[in-house]
């Protein structure tokens, strides 16, 4: 038995080890994860309501029913929009608050990082009922601009197809800027302090330090959290559903939200659900090879 | 080298045990529990067919009871609202076990919302031996599920129970293909609620607003208006309760008997656009963003009253400073509309049977003796709100009784009559996608989007969500 183990070198005896240690995660993920995507991908090639359901004919029947369904299109754009007004602003505002908060002088470090990062301690639809109530007609925020002055009569933010989007898009930023910001810190740890010095020696500005040294430095991160913003959004869901319900008029609701009206609100159509939660992969799978081409230059 | 055995042995453990949990899964229909099920009595079920296995151990139980006709008198509800069905439920078990003591009901407090998707992923993946014997289902949704996984209810045309003694338009709602599927619950006759001190300043009564058609209601909204700046209703922007209550109340409904969308001709649909666009500018409704701040603007004297389902009354009951200061009549007609009257309907739900009720007897028996049959028993709810669509109940002593919240007037009286008279609809299956899609026509309405070219989009909408 002892000699027949010592046979196996110890490269080998290491591999096996790591196998063995990673098997059981793989096999939870593959059940859990893998096969009810395969089932859902069999499953979007079905048509029909509720248990009644047939093979779609043609096959492609439930691909091509999503780009004639102006509620879906809508809410793809509606997506879209969200995905590049926030996830800009929110990456650049979480990489500023992080060199900010990288700087060594700074005092009450962990008190601003704590805060920062604190929306994202908060349920996604405890936040968004509070925006709700923020932004209602007799909301706080209504409150103040009207006593300031600023508005005569209180403004139904929810209402409107663009300040209904705004308030999402708000909403997201604050509680996503905090985590995204996070990342940026610890990738930040990662470069070499003497760095900076020896570019203030130089008689490199603060702005220059920024864009020469933390952006290139920081590239793997800024992907990561690019990746990871793109592939959340696409699949906002909490927000519609819970801060605007969709609307105005069907102004703010998003793919997801859109796939559970189909899959649980109204009849459920399963099979059409599955199709475009199979876009939403698609979308996702692009963008993050896009974005992976882009950031990975190595120059 | 002895943890290293230990390490692998428990590994290898942690894999087998995963391995029995995928091959439960792989079967095409059976769910997790009996996958659980089949674990454990893999012994015995090991030479037993396919139909055996299928059957959960609680069903065969059952199924052995119900020969005996012994034993086995339990009934599993499913409803949602501690203070109203739930106490309803309860209070008819309790009248009940007066005459059958060994009978147990044990209600499991399930939200709306999650008696519909479990039901959802009960039919669809077969496992029907999740539900309950009875549930409680909402009224809009009941012809959608019924229709949708007709295999989950039991038909109750011939169960016993005399469907006639019921408001017909609420009975309506449970019927599919003329057989009964559900015992009506509560009562969502539509009232009308006003401040009589706040119409007082503007020189009406409460008699101004009974029997009058919505351009006398625009009128006298504006006089209120005038006098006071407070608008006559609110509603929720996005959601067209009002709209909904106002095509019942000419009989008119989103989908026609065959099931295609009624939307694009609906001359009633049309005049009640219209009229709720007129009701918006004109200032006399205003809209508000969510449920909670609907149900603060009656509460905070906002607006000078509101029109909805008779359950409103308590929400508007829990400002008790206001009591007496409430006046309560029907709702205005449609103008112009054939078989407009001043009567509608909003929410309310039924009681249904499940395809997995065992001792359907005890269960149709249960529901003929309380809320098909009991006056005792709507007289005992009536403290939380439950309104009977019962008509022997409306004769009841207990519902002549004066509401001092309501200027003394005899509220429960008044709202079981409007509920007889209100004229019947067909919500039909896809009841929710249109609901949304005119919503989405009246928002678009509002904001100056013309109402025809708005509701084509809307019945094409419905349309190809119907696919």
């Amino acid at each position: 038995m002892s000699k027949s183990s010592s046979k196996l070198s110890l490269d080998k005896k290491h591999n096996i080890t790591g196998w063995i240690f990673l098997t059981p995660a793989a096999l939870l993920i593959f059940c859990m994860s893998f096969i009810p995507m395969i089932q859902a991908f069999l499953l979007s090639f079905k048509m029909g309501k509720g248990n009644a359901l047939k093979p779609a004919e043609p096959i492609f029947a439930n691909y091509s029913r999503m780009f004639a369904d102006t509620v879906f299109t809508q809410s793809i754009k509606n997506t879209f929009f969200y995905l590049i007004i926030q996830v800009p602003i929110m990456l650049i505002l979480a990489l500023i608050l992080a060199s900010i908060l990288n700087n060594r002088q700074l005092r009450f470090k962990g008190l601003f990082r704590t805060m920062i990062f604190l929306p994202c301690a908060t349920s996604l639809v405890a936040y968004a009922i509070i925006f709700r109530t923020l932004f209602a007609n007799d909301g706080i925020v209504n409150l103040v601009l009207v006593n300031l002055g600023i508005l005569n009569s209180p403004y139904s933010f929810l209402t409107h197809a663009t300040s209904a989007k705004v308030i999402i898009i708000i909403g997201l930023l604050w509680r996503w800027t905090g985590y995204n910001m996070v990342f940026y810190l610890s990738g930040l740890q990662n470069i070499e302090y003497s760095i900076y010095e020896a570019a203030k020696i130089d008689g490199a500005s603060p702005v220059q330090t920024f864009f020469r040294i933390t952006v290139p430095l920081l590239k793997p991160t800024i992907l990561l959290t690019a990746i990871m913003s793109t592939n959340g959004t696409l699949q906002l869901f909490d927000e519609s559903v819970n801060l605007t319900d969709g609307g105005p008029a069907n102004a703010s609701i998003t793919m997801s939200h859109y796939i559970y009206n189909m899959s649980f609100k109204y009849v459920p159509t399963f099979g059409y659900a599955a199709a475009m939660s199979f876009l939403i992969l698609i979308l996702v799978a692009i963008l993050a090879f896009i974005q992976m081409k882009v950031g990975d230059k190595r120059d | 080298m002895k943890k290293k055995l230990l390490s692998l042995l428990m590994a290898g453990a942690m894999t087998a045990t995963m391995f029995a949990g995928c091959g439960g899964s792989d079967g095409s229909d059976a769910s997790a529990d009996k996958a659980d099920d089949a674990a454990a009595d893999k012994a015995d079920d090991a030479a037993a067919d396919d139909a055996a296995a299928d059957d959960s151990a609680d069903k065969a139980d059952a199924a052995a009871d119900d020969s005996a006709s012994a034993g086995g008198q339990k009934l599993t509800v499913w409803c949602w609202d501690p203070a109203f069905n739930i106490f309803s439920m309860n209070e008819a078990a309790k009248i009940y076990q007066k005459d059958h003591p060994d009978v147990e009901v044990e209600v499991i407090e399930t939200p709306w919302e999650d008696v519909q998707t479990k039901l959802t992923t009960a039919a669809t993946s077969g496992a029907l031996d999740t539900l309950p014997d009875i549930l409680l289902m909402q009224d809009n949704a009941f012809q959608k599920n019924v229709i949708t996984f007709p295999d989950a209810f039991t038909d109750l045309t011939s169960s016993g129970i005399d469907f006639s003694q019921f408001a017909q338009g609420k009975t309506a709602y449970s019927v599919i293909d003329g057989k009964n599927y559900g015992v009506p619950f509560d009562n969502g006759a539509v009232v009308a609620c006003y401040r009589t001190d706040i119409l007082e300043q503007a020189g009406l009564t409460i008699d101004d607003f009974t029997d009058i058609t919505w351009d006398q209601y625009i009128e006298n909204g504006k006089k209120v208006l005038d006098a006071t700046g407070k608008p006559l209703i609110s509603m929720q922007a996005g959601e067209c309760d009002l709209i909904m209550m106002m095509m019942q109340s000419a009989g008119s409904s989103l989908f026609n008997e065959d099931g295609t969308a009624n939307i694009t001709d609906n001359e009633t649909l049309k005049v009640v656009m219209e009229t709720y666009k007129e009701l918006k500018e004109s200032g006399v409704l205003i809209e508000v963003n969510s449920w909670d701040e609907y149900v603060s603007s009656l509460t905070t004297e906002t607006v000078a009253g509101t029109i909805n389902g008779c359950w409103i009354m308590a929400s508007i009951k829990t400002s008790e400073d206001q009591s007496g200061k409430w006046g309560l009549t029907n709702m205005p007609s449609l103008v112009g509309v054939d078989g407009a009257t001043n009567f509608s309907n909003n929410g309310g739900s039924s009681w249904a049977v499940t395809s997995n009720c065992q001792n359907t007897d005890l269960a149709y028996d249960f529901l003929k003796s309380t809320f098909a049959g009991s006056t005792e028993l709507y007289d005992n709810i009536i403290s939380c709100g439950a309104l009977a669509t019962y008509a022997p109940a409306g004769d009841s002593e207990a519902y002549a009784a004066p509401d001092e919240f309501f200027g003394g007037d005899a509220v429960s009286k008044k709202i079981v009559e409007f509920s007889t008279k209100v004229p019947s609809n067909i919500t039909g299956v896809y009841y929710y996608e249109a609901r949304d899609a005119v919503a989405t026509a009246i928002t678009n309405v509002i904001n100056g989007g013309d109402i025809d070219a708005e509701l084509k989009t809307a019945a094409d909408t419905v349309n190809s969500q119907m696919q």
